[in-house]
C-alpha cells in the first residue's frame, strides 16, 4: 500500500472502513472508479455528500427522510392507531416492501446490548412513550428482530407499555432464527405480522 | 445410512482421497500419526458439518492450504445424496464453511476424549448430554447456541456497574430457553438411561447396575417461573460474583456404576467401557429420532480392554449399521472390511 500515490491510498482506506469489505475488494472498487468517466465518479460523489446533508431524521418516527414529518407520518390515510416499532429504518422498508401494514411507525435506531453498551436511554424509547401520551395508539406492535437483542428489547418495552392500557403485540417467530427482519422474505414478513400475538 | 464414498482435498494430512468403504464394518489400522483419526474426522465433517475435535475451522485444512474441500455420497433407504462442503480463508482472514446438510445424517463418534464424560468437569457432561440431545431434537443446538448469547449479554450487564434495572428482559429470555434446554436434557437422559442399562452389561459380559440422572439446582420444575424465581433468590449473590449462578449453564449428569459415582471409582477400563457404552446407548434412540441408523466413528474403542470384553464390543458393534472402527494395532475381526492408514492414504488390507 506504501506504493499507491496519495489519492488512491485514501480512498482504498475510505472503502476498508465500510462494513464487509477488506483490502482486496477496496482496492477492486478504487481501481474500478479510476476506470470510470469523470463524470460517473462526480454523481457518485455527489450522492455520497447529499445523503449526508439532505437526509435527516423524522422527528416524529425517527425514518431517515428528506421532509420532515416524514411521508408516512404525514399522510393522513396511515392508522395513527396501530404503531409498528422497528429497530432501523431497513427493517420500516421491508415491512413497507409487505403492503401490508397500514398503520405508523416508530423507530428506535437500535435494540438493547449489553455487549455494546447500549441500553434504554441511548434508543427512542422515551420519544415513543411521549408520542403515546399525547396520540394515544389502540395497539403496538413489537417488530424488532428475532435475535437475542431484539427479543430483549421488544419484552423490555411491552413491560413498559403495559400500564399505558395499549394492546402490545409481538410479531411471530417464523422469521429465521437470528436472523434480521430487513433480510426476510415479503411472504414470511407478512406471516410474521399475521401471526403476532399479544406479549407481557 | 450409510457412508458410500469420501472424497477429501487438502483435509488434515490427506492431500487427496478417494474411500468407499463397506456399509457394515470397516477396521481401520495403522501406526500412529498417520492419518486414522483424520480420517473419522473428515467422515464426521461430511456427515454433520462439524469437527468432533476443533470448533476452529482453521485447523482443518491441510497446513499452508487456503481451503479444503470433503464429498460424498450419503446412502439412504430413499435415495442416494451428493453432498460437498467447502473450507475457505476469506479476503478478511477469518474461515469459513459452506455446503449441504442432509437432515437425516447423524454420526455418533467415541474417542479418547470422551473418558472426560466420567472424570472431567461438569462440563464434560454438559457437553456430551447436549451432544446426545442435539441429534435427537433438530432444536437443541440452536437453542444452545442462543442460550449462551443471552447469558453472555447477562454477565455483561452483571459486570457494569449500576446495570441491574436492565435485568429484566434478560432474565426472561434466560429462563424460558434455559427450561427448553433442561427439558430436552432430561428427555435425552430418560432415553440414553434406558438403553445404558441394556449396553453396559452386554459390553461388559456381567451384570451391573448403571444410572445416568439429571441433576440441576431447580430440582423437578418444568416451568420458566421457578428459573427465575431462583434468579430472584440469588440476586444479591450474582451482583457480588457478577455472574449467573443459576440455569442450565450450572448442570450436571451423576452417572453411577452399581451405585458409586463414577468420578471416583477406579479402574481405567471400567471407564473406557463405561464411556463406550454411553455412546452405543446413544444409538438406537438417534436411529428411532432420525428415522435412520447413525454412523459410528470409533476411535481406538479397544484399547485398555481385555479380550472378553473386546469381543462383546465386536459383538454389539457388528449389531449397528455402518460402523469404522480404528486401531493402532492389527486387528482380526470376522466379517470386517480392512484398511490400511498409512501417510494420508487409505488401501484395503
Ligand atoms: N492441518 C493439518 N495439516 C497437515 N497435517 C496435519 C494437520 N493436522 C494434523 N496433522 C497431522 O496428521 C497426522 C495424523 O494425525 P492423526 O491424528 O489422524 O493420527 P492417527 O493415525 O490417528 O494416530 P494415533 O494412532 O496416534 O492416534 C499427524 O502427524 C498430525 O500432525
Ligand atoms: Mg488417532
Ligand atoms: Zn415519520
Amino acid at each position: 500500500m506504501a506504493f499507491y500515490p496519495e489519492p488512491v491510498a485514501r480512498l482504498i482506506d475510505a472503502f476498508q472502513r465500510l462494513p464487509g469489505i477488506g483490502p482486496k475488494t477496496a482496492q477492486r472498487l478504487t481501481f474500478f472508479l479510476l476506470k470510470r468517466p469523470a463524470e460517473e465518479v462526480r454523481e457518485l460523489s455527489s450522492a455520497l455528500a447529499a445523503v449526508k446533508e439532505r437526509i435527516i431524521y423524522c422527528t416524529i418516527c425517527f425514518n431517515v427522510t428528506d421532509q420532515d414529518p416524514c411521508r408516512i407520518c404525514a399522510d393522513p390515510t396511515r392508522d395513527a392507531g396501530v404503531l409498528c416499532v422497528v429497530e432501523e429504518p431497513n427493517d420500516l422498508l421491508a415491512m413497507e416492501r409487505t403492503g401490508e401494514f397500514k398503520g405508523r411507525y416508530h423507530v428506535l435506531l437500535g435494540a438493547l446490548s449489553p455487549l455494546d453498551g447500549i441500553g434504554p436511554d441511548d434508543l427512542k424509547v422515551r420519544e415513543l412513550l411521549l408520542r403515546l401520551e399525547d396520540g394515544p395508539a389502540r395497539e403496538v406492535i413489537l417488530a424488532t428482530n428475532p435475535n437475542v437483542e431484539g427479543e430483549a428489547t421488544a419484552l423490555y418495552l411491552a413491560k413498559l407499555l403495559r400500564p399505558l392500557g395499549v394492546r402490545v403485540t409481538r410479531i411471530a417467530r417464523g422469521l429465521p432464527v437470528g436472523g434480521d427482519l430487513e433480510y426476510a422474505d415479503q411472504v414470511t414478513l407478512t406471516k410474521a405480522l399475521e401471526g403476532r400475538r399479544e406479549i407481557g | 445410512m450409510q457412508i458410500g464414498c469420501l472424497v477429501l482435498r487438502d483435509f488434515r494430512n490427506y492431500q487427496t482421497l478417494s474411500y468407499r468403504p463397506t456399509g457394515r464394518l470397516n477396521v481401520l489400522t495403522g501406526r500412529n500419526a498417520q492419518g486414522k483419526t483424520n480420517l473419522l474426522e473428515g467422515l464426521g465433517v461430511l456427515l454433520t458439518g462439524r469437527s468432533f475435535r476443533t470448533s476452529r475451522l482453521a485447523d482443518l485444512p491441510s497446513w499452508g492450504a487456503e481451503a479444503t474441500m470433503l464429498g460424498g455420497d450419503l446412502i439412504h433407504t430413499e435415495g442416494t445424496r451428493t453432498v460437498r462442503r467447502t473450507i475457505q480463508r476469506l479476503e478478511d482472514g477469518t474461515w469459513q464453511s459452506a455446503g449441504d446438510l442432509c437432515p437425516w445424517a447423524r454420526a455418533i463418534v467415541f474417542g479418547w476424549q470422551d473418558l472426560a464424560i466420567l472424570n472431567g468437569p461438569p462440563a464434560a457432561r454438559r457437553g456430551f448430554i447436549d451432544g446426545f440431545a442435539a441429534r435427537l431434537f433438530p432444536g437443541h443446538l440452536p437453542a444452545l447456541l442462543r442460550y449462551r448469547q443471552i447469558l453472555a449479554r447477562r454477565n455483561r450487564l452483571l459486570q457494569a456497574a449500576g446495570a441491574e434495572g436492565r435485568l429484566a428482559p434478560w432474565d426472561e429470555q434466560l429462563a424460558a430457553t434455559g427450561m427448553e434446554l433442561i427439558d430436552r436434557r432430561r428427555r435425552a437422559v430418560a432415553a440414553l438411561s434406558t438403553e445404558l442399562a441394556r449396553v453396559y452389561p452386554a459390553l461388559a459380559g456381567e451384570r451391573h447396575k448403571v444410572a445416568v440422572a439429571y441433576r440441576t439446582s431447580l430440582g423437578e420444575a418444568t416451568e420458566p417461573a421457578a428459573l427465575l424465581a431462583a434468579l430472584e433468590r440469588r440476586r444479591a449473590e450474582e451482583a457480588r460474583r457478577r455472574l449467573t449462578l443459576v440455569g442450565p449453564h450450572r448442570d450436571d449428569l451423576a452417572i453411577e456404576l452399581n451405585g458409586t459415582d463414577t468420578r471416583t471409582f477406579g479402574s481405567r477400563g471400567e471407564q473406557r467401557l463405561l464411556a463406550l457404552a454411553l455412546r452405543m446407548a446413544e444409538v438406537l434412540p438417534v436411529t428411532e429420532a432420525a428415522g435412520t441408523a447413525p454412523v459410528l466413528l470409533l476411535d481406538d474403542a479397544l484399547s485398555e480392554l481385555d479380550s472378553v470384553v473386546g469381543g462383546n464390543v465386536l459383538r454389539e458393534i457388528h449389531s449397528a449399521e455402518q460402523v469404522f472402527l480404528t486401531s493402532p494395532e492389527p486387528l482380526a475381526v470376522n466379517g470386517a472390511a480392512r484398511w490400511i492408514v498409512e501417510s494420508g492414504e487409505v488401501s484395503a488390507a
